[in-house]
């Protein structure tokens, strides 16, 4: 108990630090006003050229909240493996190594902190540009109860990501592995295009991969609710979070062993 | 004929510096020439399902991919500065600049080489002949729209970015008009209304460097041609006026900076 409270902590310090520079943080949240206004001009043009209300059991309106909560899951995450390769590269990892606390779990924490505010803002932005172009989501419920698997979604995000950080422990620069998985993401979790609307064969790919669990899974959710779908989201999600954070583990505990700082 | 000769003597200096650490230039240039095909993919599924948003079709979109990527490209390689010009500003560091005998808009922007704006610029090549509109004269439009596009990008840049002579640090709101221009750019200009489209060759002219380039590229019409000269000289024009305009408010800071 005393040892979570300690990342607690960490959480809790990075989370009121987020708010120290308000126009900040809402000048990063505005990004997400274009994108879901032209994510509207697109589906509506697609959605009228179908000739159908609902394609592939979304309607317009399904899509567009759909993705305004797949942009919100994106957008709100902190670049932790640019983080984490910086304090690699620049020798500033020793400072933390040192420290009493594990490397991994203070990341997560400092990550999570700078999360919950910029995903809320992200979320309220794109939630009122999305309600002015197609109205209410019809389920709102559904908000809540993707919840758990929004948080899920940062967990898988981080265990990527910070295997990616940490490979700077092997390499000069991360940010080509950076750029390859977020697009990776885009395509395999359904960021810019709902999993549903890709060819059979893909989805049955796509959905068995973490990255849909990162993204589909809780933006699905949130427009579709069922206990089922909960469930079956739930479980795929928790059971990538296992296999993703024993990878992380074994990753960091081969990675810190090549590791040496010059200076201070 | 000066200022050319200078600025190929930097472009040079800003390569030789790039290549001192050949394996990040090279991971960052292949690096993103893949990151812009996994890109493409979407659209590539997206057609294969819809089939055409208005008249556009995915051969289109490999046309405004690709001349979107390579003038990005070119401005990354070659302006590298562009982009971080209002950090420039808002810290003090045109002092430097302003303390040597060359012009100090073009000094400054072409201070800085972006290694990955190679793998922008290789793919929209790549993108072009992937399309199904390749021909040699086609490739002599797509040089020069490429041209003039990524003049407008980077006189966009520099009239954004310019603000911060006023309004100081700028960064989120030169990160929000910056995507905002890229992610107007690759969508077909047949999904806007009028109103939109007025906005799309003003206030974020992502039409002159995506679609209005991308209709050059696969016909020729003196139409599409002046609408591209215009927005390159007016956009230069215009955003060599404000950066000078702003210029004379500029307060040195009494950082020392070291440049290198």
């Amino acid at each position: 108990m005393k040892t979570f409270s300690k990342y607690w902590s960490i959480f809790q310090i990075t989370l009121i630090n987020s708010l120290a520079y308000p126009g900040e943080l809402v000048g990063r949240s505005l990004m997400i006003i274009p994108f879901m206004w032209i994510f509207y001009q697109l589906w509506k043009v697609t959605f009228s050229a179908a000739g159908a209300d609902v394609v592939s059991g979304l309607t317009l309106r399904d899509t567009l909240w759909y993705l305004m909560l797949a942009e919100t899951i994106e957008l709100g995450r902190p670049p932790v493996a640019r983080t984490m390769s910086e304090s690699v590269k620049d020798g500033s990892i020793a400072y933390i190594l040192n420290k009493p606390y594990d490397f991994l779990w203070y990341q997560f924490s400092t990550a999570m902190g700078e999360t919950i505010f910029r995903a809320m803002l992200n979320a309220i932005f794109g939630g009122l540009t999305v309600w002015l172009l197609v109205g209410a989501p019809a389920h709102p419920e559904g908000f809540l109860i993707a919840i758990p698997a929004v948080l899920g979604a940062w967990a898988l995000h981080f265990c990527i990501n910070a295997m990616i950080g940490l490979s700077a422990f092997a390499v000069e620069d991360v940010s080509a592995f950076t750029w390859i998985y977020q697009k990776l993401a885009f395509i395999f979790g359904g960021l810019l295009i709902p999993l549903d609307f890709y060819p059979q064969w893909l989805q049955v790919i796509a959905k068995a991969l973490p990255f849909a669990s990162a993204i589909y899974g809780p933006a699905r959710l949130f427009v579709t609710p069922s206990l089922e779908l909960f469930i079956s989201v739930m479980s795929l999600q928790l059971a990538w979070i296992i296999v993703l954070s024993l990878t992380l583990a074994l990753v960091y505990r081969s990675g810190i062993k090549q590791l040496t700082v010059n200076g201070g | 004929m000066n200022n050319i000769k200078f600025l190929l003597a930097i472009w040079k200096a800003n390569l030789q510096s790039a290549m001192e650490y050949r394996i990040s230039f090279l991971s960052q240039m292949i690096g993103m020439m893949a990151n812009n095909f996994i890109y493409f993919a979407i659209w590539i599924i997206f057609f294969d399902r819809f089939k055409d948003v208005r008249g556009w079709g995915v051969n289109d979109m490999y046309v405004t991919f690709g001349i979107l990527a390579s003038a990005f490209g070119l401005v990354s390689l070659f302006f590298g500065n562009a982009f971080m010009l209002s950090d420039i500003i808002s810290k003090g560091r045109l002092d430097y600049y302003l303390s040597m005998p060359k012009p100090v808009l073009l000094h400054t922007i072409s201070s800085r080489m972006i290694a990955s704006g190679m793998g922008d610029f290789a793919y929209g090549f790549v993108s072009y002949a992937l399309s199904g509109y390749f021909t040699w004269d086609g490739l002599a439009r797509y040089v020069l729209a490429m041209l003039l596009a990524a003049t407008v990008f980077a006189a966009f840049l520099i009239l954004t970015q310019s603000l911060a002579f006023w309004f100081g640090t700028m960064s989120n709101f030169s990160n929000l008009v910056l995507n905002a221009m890229l992610t107007f750019g690759i969508y077909p200009i047949t999904l806007f209304d009028n109103y939109a489209k007025i906005i799309l060759f003003t206030i974020i002219p992502a039409a002159l460097m995506g679609s209005v380039p991308a209709e050059f590229i696969r016909a020729f019409t003196w139409q599409s041609l002046s609408q591209l000269l215009i927005g390159a000289i007016g956009f230069l024009g215009l955003a060599t006026i404000v950066f000078r305009a702003g210029l004379r408010r500029y307060e040195s800071g009494s950082a020392i900076q070291i440049e290198v």
